[in-house]
């Protein structure tokens, strides 16, 4: 247990070093909310939703979505120096390995988008306490879920500019297929199919949740997307155990 | 008292290319084990197998009791490794990297803030401490890695190649803190391609050649069995022709001869004292010009060449190719 918590401490002050990338990103969070937020949410028009509301809401889900996925590009960051060899010859089981830097990946963006979510909850107004600590914990899973699953397609691909690729392409999709920037209807009218694909996606599961938490939207059942999550958190946290334990070993990284 | 290490036919194949080949050797406790071969011999491949960081193909190894593919977790907490490659991101600093690592591998709070400065003073790395690694010199980041191996004292202690790119003082130093880290109850493999490194660190020496161990002893025994133990390097003026050295195998106490290059010869002999005049009126009869000559000892670059027909750097070459 020990171990696995200094795996955590170490992502964790690792992705605090990163100070320049830290405050671009806050400044790019507030630019969205300030500029995109304010000016798009004035041409669309959504019955019964404040649409800068509901936008700042899915732009939390994102930013932590996109920050939990930067621990795949430090699997790539320490295959280069060859960190990696150095924590698989470390006196820590692979699992503790792939837990805690699924936990750290995840703990890391929490407490990176922490205060940009406390900015939108201010933004946002409303507050539901029960429903916005059972959010929070949903989008807690979530960040863990994201880690896992950049850490799994990581060490599957061992290329980096191949996982730059996909985790474009993959950015592109789950994003946008899903409730983050705009409400499901409106994505079933689009198209049935992807209305479908946006019903399972974990980024629809976290951001529907938090809009409830926060009072945004309304949910007829909030267990739903909730198992949604955990269920993705553990199918990733599995799946990555599973892969380094049977197959992660050192060289060979692109 | 049982090997505390054991390969066994250990062997790991990259593709076509087989970079460890069934790997045998057993390695005592307590004593400083050096694996001598060029770059791309196999040997960090070799020792990478035994620190559970890559797959063998075939065969297995053991550290103590335990099993390198059933125990790997087990094995890991007997060993730790310093890599010939600093193992270090950008970000980090010495102090982070020394205090977390000192942390993972289970020393008390107490003992940590002790040894981590004292380690770091005993490389050289505590002023710099708290710099980043992109400030840092090659040197200095080897001495951090170094440290990390000082800082842990495990069983089983593994160097790859340590004081590559380090002054000559550095040199001394670490290779006495080696020596502290083996009095103070650890099992060293040292891999390097330095002869001398190896011959002033190692209680033995295996030479290993495109992954196949050749051999493994002492390096007094290793110098030993090469026949012709007395060595004359000889320089000529000109070339020496190729029916010169023929004609010097006909000597009964010559053993063998290297033609180091076209100007060098290096002969080794037997009774060096009795057949030297002779050799000397040979040369003189074939009116080849001597400009130096100089009488040695056989060394690990000897056994070495003895061993595989190469000299380290040509066998170096040879892999790279």
């Amino acid at each position: 247990m020990n171990k696995l918590l200094l795996v955590v401490e170490r992502d964790i002050r690792l992705f605090f070093q990163y100070k320049f990338l830290i405050i671009i990103r806050a400044i790019w969070f507030v630019s969205q909310i300030a500029l995109f937020g304010l000016i798009a949410s004035r041409m669309v028009y959504v019955q019964g939703i404040d649409y800068f509301r509901y936008y700042v809401a899915g732009l939390s889900v994102m930013t932590l979505y996109s920050a939990a996925v930067f621990i795949g590009f430090d699997i790539y960051e320490e295959a280069e120096h060859g960190v990696f060899e150095y924590l698989l010859s470390l006196p820590v089981s692979r699992r503790q390995l792939v837990l805690g830097r699924s936990i750290g990946g995840g703990l890391r963006s929490f407490i990176y988008v922490g205060p940009l979510i406390a900015l939108s909850l201010y933004v946002i107004g409303s507050l539901n306490p029960l429903g916005f600590l059972i959010a929070l914990f949903a989008l807690f899973l979530f960040s863990f879920g994201v880690s896992g699953m950049s850490i799994t397609i990581a060490v599957m691909i061992k290329s980096s500019d191949r996982f730059d690729i996909l985790m474009g392409v993959l950015d592109a999709l789950i994003v946008r297929l899903s409730t983050a920037m705009y409400p499901l209807a409106v994505v079933q009218a689009a198209n049935p199919l992807y209305g479908g694909v946006a019903s399972f996606n974990p980024v629809t599961f976290a951001t529907d949740l938090f809009r409830w938490g926060a009072g945004v939207t309304l949910l007829d059942n909030p267990l739903l997307p909730l198992l949604g999550i955990v269920a993705f958190f553990s199918l990733f946290t599995l799946v990555g155990v599973i892969l380094y334990e049977q197959h992660i070993e050192g060289g060979g990284w692109q | 008292m049982p090997p505390v290490i054991r390969f066994k036919n250990l062997t790991k194949k990259f593709g076509n290319l087989i970079a460890v080949d069934h790997l045998n050797l057993e390695i005592e406790e307590g004593e400083i084990l050096g694996l001598l071969g060029p770059n791309g011999a196999g040997k960090t491949t070799a020792i990478l197998m035994l620190a559970t960081v890559i797959r063998p193909t075939e065969g297995t190894a053991t550290v103590g009791e335990y099993d390198i593919r059933k125990n790997p977790d087990k094995v890991r907490g007997l060993l730790g490794i310093a890599f010939q490659e600093p193992k270090m991101l950008w970000v980090s600093t010495p102090w982070d990297i020394v205090n977390w690592h000192a942390k993972v591998c289970g020393l008390s709070t107490n003992e940590r803030k002790k040894r981590v400065k004292e380690v770091l003073d005993a490389v050289d790395m505590w002023e710099p401490r708290h710099k980043n690694v992109h400030a840092l010199s090659g040197g200095m980041r080897k001495r951090v890695e170094i440290a990390k191996i000082l800082i842990q004292r495990p069983k089983v202690a593994i160097v790859d190649e340590p004081t590559a790119q380090i002054d000559i003082v550095g040199k001394h130093k670490i290779w006495n803190m080696l020596l502290e880290l083996r009095d103070e109850g650890s099992t060293i493999i040292l891999a390097t391609n330095e002869l001398y490194e190896a011959d002033q660190l190692s209680d033995r020496v295996g030479i290993i050649h495109r992954g196949k161990l050749l051999v493994c002893d002492t390096p007094k025994k290793l110098k030993d069995s090469i026949l012709g133990g007395d060595i004359i390097d000889v320089q000529f003026e000109k070339d020496a022709p190729a029916k010169i050295v023929e004609e010097l195998k006909g000597f009964k106490e010559v053993v063998d001869i290297l033609q180091v290059k076209p100007t060098n010869m290096r002969l080794y002999l037997n009774k060096v004292e009795e057949v030297i005049p002779k050799i000397m009126n040979f040369f003189a009869k074939k009116d080849m010009q001597i400009t130096s000559m100089r009488m040695s000892e056989p060394s690990l670059d000897d056994v070495f060449a003895h061993c595989t027909g190469l000299t380290i750097e040509e066998a170096q070459k040879d892999r790279s190719e």
